[in-house]
This record gives structure tokens, sequence and C-alpha cells, in this order.
């Protein structure tokens, strides 16, 4: 069990709200896709440690049943479900959000059941903590990158590109005028990545374990064929 | 569409699992199931085409919240998958069937309905039965595919290894050290040099200078 895959931390929040409030939450999220409202949003951007987040709301009739042997569900509850996967501690994400979009968070989660706010930081904590559930198994493409490493890269690559297309390189005092240049456009976007730092010790602890566990699996699986 | 940002996609399944039995509990296989998954690039996810993040977990009930709210249970448990991919849901579907095939059997051989699920357009057809519209998907990144986002990363690193060890060069040495790095990197190739899916660390034959270095000691 893990949240932690690399340098990204997967959250699961799943909230209750009531029924006939819910339209209210979808008319906010469908607002905050629009141009015009997406400036509101203009704080998850400068969150920037975020590489993906969504909010779903399910009401009891859109659980999927598939089959007639299956029962139905009694609930009474819309569910609104709440994934992130974002850069840092639980801590850093919890409070840079409390901290950048408090009024983001409150209209995002307007009217669920108990619901605190997002100030005082405290009563925030303890409703995430409650409501948050972990992940059984979690996957990272880029175990090694952060959110802000991801776009440097796109950044760098593109320029990088360029200047290949752009120069044929017969002279090298222009060449390295040319580089200087890049070298000073690109260097915001540089930086050598490296498996540290780590999120968490224990999660560091659990994948030492499991990695060993894995090796002597497969050692005894291959001893005994 | 809350399921798209930018040429990336957020899927959200809730599959239901089988109920439990006298001899079995369902979930807790599936959810044994998921904690004995090899991780990072080891993962099945890995080699499953255009998977940005994703991640699987047992939806055991909902958390009731205390007087004066409503106490409720769900009747059914589910599991949880949320991906975060390249690409358009039935292709993604596909290529993540084709990939790993057993890996899925295994993972979601106890949910409801699933037994009926022998091919790659069954498999398509199952998802979108248990598919949640997500009512808003951020995209923190740029949406592109992942073996161009893999590339970048590989770029960027060895491109700033190449700042540091060429730092105050001569023009002409500069000249020569930038062709090399060019050669060695192959920016227009995206299957090699380039990260592997998942990849928790470098491996010395993906750094250019380690390159560089073999060939100077071939000259010497």
């Amino acid at each position: 069990m893990s949240n932690i895959a690399g340098k990204a931390y997967a959250m699961n929040v799943v909230t209750p709200i009531k029924w006939y409030r819910a339209w209210i939450n979808r008319l906010i999220f469908w607002a905050g896709g629009l141009p015009f409202f997406s400036s509101h949003l203009k704080g998850l951007t400068t969150l920037s440690l975020i590489h993906y987040a969504r909010w779903a709301l399910v009401s009891p009739r859109q659980f999927p049943r598939l089959d007639e042997s299956q029962p139905k569900e009694t609930i009474k509850y819309t569910y609104m479900f709440f994934f992130s996967n974002f850069n840092g501690s639980w801590n850093q994400y919890v409070d840079s959000f409390h901290m950048a979009i408090p009024a983001g968070l409150d209209l995002f989660w307007h009217k669920n059941i108990k619901y605190p706010n997002s100030i005082p930081l405290q009563p925030f904590h303890s409703y995430i903590n409650h409501n948050q559930i972990w992940t059984n198994h979690y996957y990272n493409a880029y175990p090694l990158a952060t959110s802000n490493d991801i776009k440097a890269a796109i950044a760098v690559k593109k320029k990088l590109k360029k200047f290949i297309e752009l120069n044929n390189f017969d002279s090298p005092e222009l060449f390295q005028k040319e580089y200087n240049k890049l070298l000073n456009d690109v260097q915001e976007h540089l930086n050598l990545m490296e498996p540290t730092p780590i999120v968490s010790l224990s999660a560091e602890a659990v994948e030492k374990r499991r990695t060993a566990d894995h090796h002597r699996f497969r050692n005894r699986a291959a001893s005994s064929s | 569409m809350g399921n798209i940002s930018k040429n990336a996609y957020g899927m959200t399944l809730l599959c239901p699992i089988r109920q439990d039995d006298a001899a079995h509990s369902y979930s807790n296989l599936t959810r044994d199931c998921l904690e004995t998954l090899p991780l990072h690039d080891n993962s099945p996810m890995a080699k499953v085409p255009n998977t940005y993040l994703c991640r699987l977990y047992v939806l055991d009930d909902v958390f009731y919240q205390g007087a004066p709210a409503n106490e409720e249970h769900l009747k059914s448990k589910y599991l949880v998958f949320c991906t975060n991919f390249h690409g358009d849901r039935d292709t993604y579907l596909r290529g993540m069937w084709n990939a790993v095939q057993e890996d899925v059997k295994r993972i979601w051989g106890y949910c409801i309905a699933f037994d009926k699920v022998k091919t790659a357009g069954d498999f398509v057809a199952y998802a979108k039965q248990c598919q949640v519209t997500n009512s808003l998907f951020f995209n923190g990144s740029d949406g592109g595919p992942l073996d161009e986002q893999l590339k970048a990363l590989y770029l960027r690193q060895e491109f700033t290894r190449f700042a540091f060890d060429n730092f105050g060069k001569s023009a002409v040495e500069l000249q020569q050290a930038f062709r090399e790095f060019v050669a060695i990197v192959q920016p227009d190739n995206l299957q090699t040099p380039t990260w592997a899916p998942g990849m928790t660390q470098e491996t010395q034959q993906l750094q250019y200078s380690f390159h560089t270095a073999a060939r100077k000691e071939e000259y010497a």
C-alpha cells in the first residue's frame, strides 16, 4: 500500500453531499471549465506541483450496476471523488492549497457534508484525513521528475531542437555566440534530476522491503522450477 | 468535457467487485493482487502505452461524517481505477489489453461481469459501463505523447550535463563537443536513447558523458 511513486503522491478523497445540492456543485465545476471562469482556477496553475487532478460527482444511480445479481445501491447522498497527483508531502500539498486558493477550495467542496471550509487549517486537515483512502497500487511514468521538470524539459527540447535546426555550425565563433544565447535562454529550465529528495522515509523503507520480497519470491520460484 | 484537458484524458472507473461468499472475500483478494504488483518500471502499467500516472484502490465503503449526517453504506465494494494518459479512451484501453492482458485479467478477475471480457473490444465495452464522468479535470502538463515527454526529460538531463562539462571551453572545442553530443543524444529519435517509463534511476549508458569518455579511451 503506497500513495507515493517517486516524487508523486496520490491523494484520494471521497466526500458526501446532499443530492439536491449536488447540481450546484456540478454547475460550479462546469463554469470552472469555461474560459471566462478558468481564470479563477489560476491558483491551480500557480500550484505547479500538481501533475493531474480531478473531481467526479457520482449520484447513487451513477454507481455502476453491471448485473442483476449485484444489489442496488441504497445510499442517499451524492459522493464527490477527488483524485490528485502532486509533488511533495501531504502537508505541503494541503497547506499550499489552503494558502493559495482557499476560496476555490470552498467552491469545489461547496456544501459537502461537514466540510469545515479551508480556513482555519486544522479542521480542514482533519476533514481531508477523515475522508482519504489509501492507494493500493500507484504507477508514475516519471518517478525522477516533478511536474515542473516535465514542463521545463519540454521547453528545453523545443529550444534545443530549434537551435540545432537553425545553426549549420560553419564558424566555431558564430556557433559559440549562438550557443551562449541558447544557454542564456534555457538556463532557468536546466537542472539535474536525481532520485532525491524522497517524499517520505517510511515510503522508502516500504519500497526497499517490497523490492527485497520481490527478489526473494523470484529466487524461490526459480529454484523450485 | 471533464474527461479531457489539452491532449490528456482522465479516465475514472468504478468496477463493482463480486459479493463475498462463505469462503472468499473478493475485495481482499483484489486488494492482495494490487498490493503485490511490481512497482515502477516493473509495474504492468509501465507497458501500457501513453500512461502518465495511474492508481488502483479498493473502495470498501463510504465514510460516516458523524451526527447529524445520515449513516449509510455501499452495497458493493468497488475497484477504483484512475488513470491519466495521452490520446483517446478506446485506443488506450485496446493498447492496455494488448500490452498486459494477463495482468488485466488478474486485477479485474474478481469484478462483476468481467468473466465476459474475452477480447480488447469486450474490455473497452466493460470499461465504458464502469466509467464515471469527471466534473473537472485539471492537467498541469502539456498532454503530449509520453515518448515525447520522456525524450524531453532525457534531453534536458543530458543538456544540463553538457552545459556543466563544457563550461569555459574554446569555440572550436565547444563546437566539436556539441557535434558529439547531438550524435549521441539523437534529439529526433524517440525510441533511443531515452528514459524508460517508470524508470527510478539512470543507467550509465544513458549519460552522454559516459559515451564521450568511452570514445576518448578508444582514440587514446
